[in-house]
């Protein structure tokens, strides 16, 4: 049977984020919780695994105590196991004390795990380092940005776009992917499936002391950000006044904003132009 | 007492949001003008389990809990009130009376079909002279051998246009020879079951009601729910918790059109500032929000009396007449905040205002509400 284990954050699930200015910080309280849509996509590409193969999936997160809700949308989906590690210690971890913690509860829960699984990148903070990282961790091989993945035996490949162009790259398991947004459509969870997660399956819920994390540990291999600004980019807006004849000033338009048009709207506008 | 959702609750209203949202909203406007029962999106909700929302697993359902069940109605009306229409009959006055009142046989055969949506169910009451008053009821059924033979017209039947499977309301000779009203399980294949045109109604235009006639329509014996003349003890059952699915209904109505409202208010621009600084406007906002939440707390106290098996009818009719009530009041302030645009089919508040109306009508008028819910206090010992 193959392991699978999906590693998955819990993100706000609001358009505009709320921030406290002063601080700079999110203001999480105000914003409901989801599982970040990447993190999603990985989940569902080890669903796709276990549809055609013997497989059980572990997702494990690390947040707030009120994270176990993505653990059991990810069970309703189809996981067989939910990790779930919470302490007031590593609140603030970045990436980097992420992963190290991420690590040490997947040698500890999941020693024998044939394939790691994250998403590419997070819709809050967008650093894509925690698969990556994690991947050092754990000394297995990574690929990061992937768009589709077959395993055979032992031997994963990989599909991803890279710089324009496309490459497909083979693995040995156990190895760790990042799944992006482009396949992988999530599946919707059944209400049989939401009921079951909550009834039928349990949740392990670890602390540091249980990782054999202490204050020590972290001090050596802790936090190394400090986020010392937070701002929100504010569009800015002018006016351009174009005057003279319509036949000059469509044609001047054109000439000035042709490019920006066609990016805006996504195919060029140039032919129309010209004709 | 607790008043904050659980987990299992939140989880189950984003996903019955999300489902919606992504496969409901686009098409919403567009089925309820052209009057179409989307069946590609009703196939997605048969693998989801939106047809056995509370069946249990053993018949392939979700064995979802009350509160649950009116949460998915709420969500999906909340987005496509004609779609939440079909869902909740199918669940609430065609599932419902089979998990509670038939015999192991026909749960057996109807209960996982049912609760896979492969069979589409109906409730099938209403007549031409028989509606609110469930006793006149003029269908009937004869025994001729091992069949009754039903002959009768049945109107407005929610789902009639596309049901397999009718729960048919028909007058019975009793032991003592008197006519009573019995349920028979009516497939739509039996021979002499006829559907009439759809209705052209105001809204839930996307629902396809119909009128279903019985033509000498030989139903077998085994097919009678419950016993000979039980016909209006389920019949008052089944309306009980059929109450609670249109007041969900009802609430998620009132929830998409006051989301609408509070949208467009904070847009719109008026004497050179969003409408939503204007006071009346902020007391319309206000008014919504507190007669939601109020419906809400109302709804969700009659699911929670249901599951605990205690008798539900009073608290069932007072979800629905206040949360029908809160959506026909909420619609109508939605649509003036909305000015002249709410009176157009170009915003969804058009159809919220029209979809609304009919809750305060069907599973029993709000007069017939107030009737039930009057009868069972007066009923009540004095202090």
């Amino acid at each position: 049977m193959l392991n699978i284990v999906v590693c998955i954050k819990q993100v706000p699930m609001v358009n505009e984020l709320p921030w406290d200015e002063k601080t700079g910080t999110l203001r999480r309280d105000l914003a409901t919780g989801m599982m970040n849509p990447a993190c999603k996509r990985a989940v569902e590409a080890a669903l796709q695994i276990k549809d055609k193969q013997n497989a059980s999936i572990t997702v494990i997160t690390m947040g707030p105590p009120v994270a176990e809700e993505v653990l059991r949308e990810a069970l309703a989906m189809g996981a067989d196991r939910g990790v779930l590690i919470c302490d007031r210690m590593l609140k603030g971890s970045d990436t980097y004390a992420t992963s190290f913690v991420l690590a040490e509860v997947i040698k500890k829960e999941s020693p024998d795990c044939d394939l790691i699984l994250c998403g590419a990148y997070t819709s809050d903070s967008e650093t894509a380092q925690v698969g990556p990282q994690l991947a050092e961790e754990l000394s297995v091989p990574a690929a990061a940005y992937v768009e589709n993945l077959d395993i055979s035996g032992r031997t994963l490949r990989v599909r991803r776009l890279v710089d324009h162009f496309r490459e497909t790259l083979e693995m040995e398991c156990p190895a760790l992917v990042t799944i992006s947004m482009e396949r992988y459509e999530p599946r919707y969870a059944s209400f049989a499936g939401l009921n079951r997660a909550f009834v039928e399956r349990d949740i392990a819920v670890l602390n540091a002391d249980a990782l054999g994390i202490t204050a020590a540990s972290l001090e050596a291999r802790g936090s190394r950000t400090k986020v010392r600004r937070v701002f929100i980019r504010k569009a800015q807006k002018g006016n351009v006044m174009i005057t003279g004849a319509a036949a000059n000033a469509v044609g001047e338009f054109l000439d000035k904003y042709q490019r920006k048009i066609s990016a805006v709207i996504g195919k060029s506008i140039e032919s129309k132009n010209q004709t | 007492m607790q008043f904050d959702p659980c987990m299992k609750h939140k989880l189950i209203r984003n996903s019955a949001r999300n489902f919606a949202e992504t496969e409901l909203a686009p098409i919403a406007a567009e089925i309820d003008q052209q009057r179409i029962f989307p069946r590609n999106v009703i196939a997605k909700m048969r693998e989801l389990n939106y047809f056995g929302l509370q069946v249990p697993q053993e018949y392939g359902g979700a064995a979802l809990d009350s509160i649950s069940s009116a949460i998915v109605v709420e969500e999906i009306s909340r987005v496509c009130a004609a779609v939440g229409l079909c869902v909740t009959v199918h669940n609430g006055v065609a599932v419902y009376p089979v998990l509670r009142f038939a015999n192991t046989s026909q749960k057996e055969k109807y209960l996982p079909q049912l609760a896979a949506g492969k069979v589409i169910g109906a409730f099938s009451l209403t007549e031409a002279n028989a509606g609110s008053d469930a006793g006149s009821v003029e269908t009937t059924a004869v025994k001729n051998g091992t069949n009754y033979i039903l002959n009768g017209t049945k109107i407005f039947v929610t789902n009639g246009g596309v049901c397999d499977v009718a729960l048919i309301f028909a007058l019975t000779s009793s032991p003592v020879n008197k006519l009573q009203s019995s349920v028979f399980i009516v497939e739509s294949k039996f021979p002499g079951f006829l559907r009439g045109e759809l209705e052209d109604l105001c809204g839930m235009r996307a629902n396809p009601v119909s009128s279903l006639f019985f033509e000498d329509c030989p139903v077998p014996e085994e097919n009678l729910l419950g016993q000979l003349g039980d016909g209006m003890k389920i019949g008052l059952a089944t309306l009980d918790n059929g109450r609670i699915g249109v007041a969900a209904q009802a609430l998620g109505i009132a929830q998409g059109a006051m989301e609408a409202a509070v949208k467009y208010a904070k847009e719109r621009q008026q004497f050179k500032k969003p409408i939503a600084s204007q006071q009346t406007i902020q007391n319309y906002i206000a008014d919504m929000a507190t007669q939601i939440m109020a419906a809400r707390l109302l709804l969700y106290r009659a699911c929670d009396i249901k599951d605990a098996g205690a008798p539900f009818g009073c608290e069932a009719s007072m979800a629905k007449l206040y949360c029908s009530s809160v959506a026909s009041k909420v619609t109508g302030l939605a649509l003036q905040i909305h000015g002249g645009y709410g009176y157009s089919k170009e915003y969804d508040v058009e159809r919220y205002f029209r979809d609304a109306r009919v809750t305060e009508i069907y599973e029993g008028t709000s007069e017939i509400q107030r009737m039930v819910i009057a009868r069972a206090i007066l009923s009540q010992p004095m202090m």
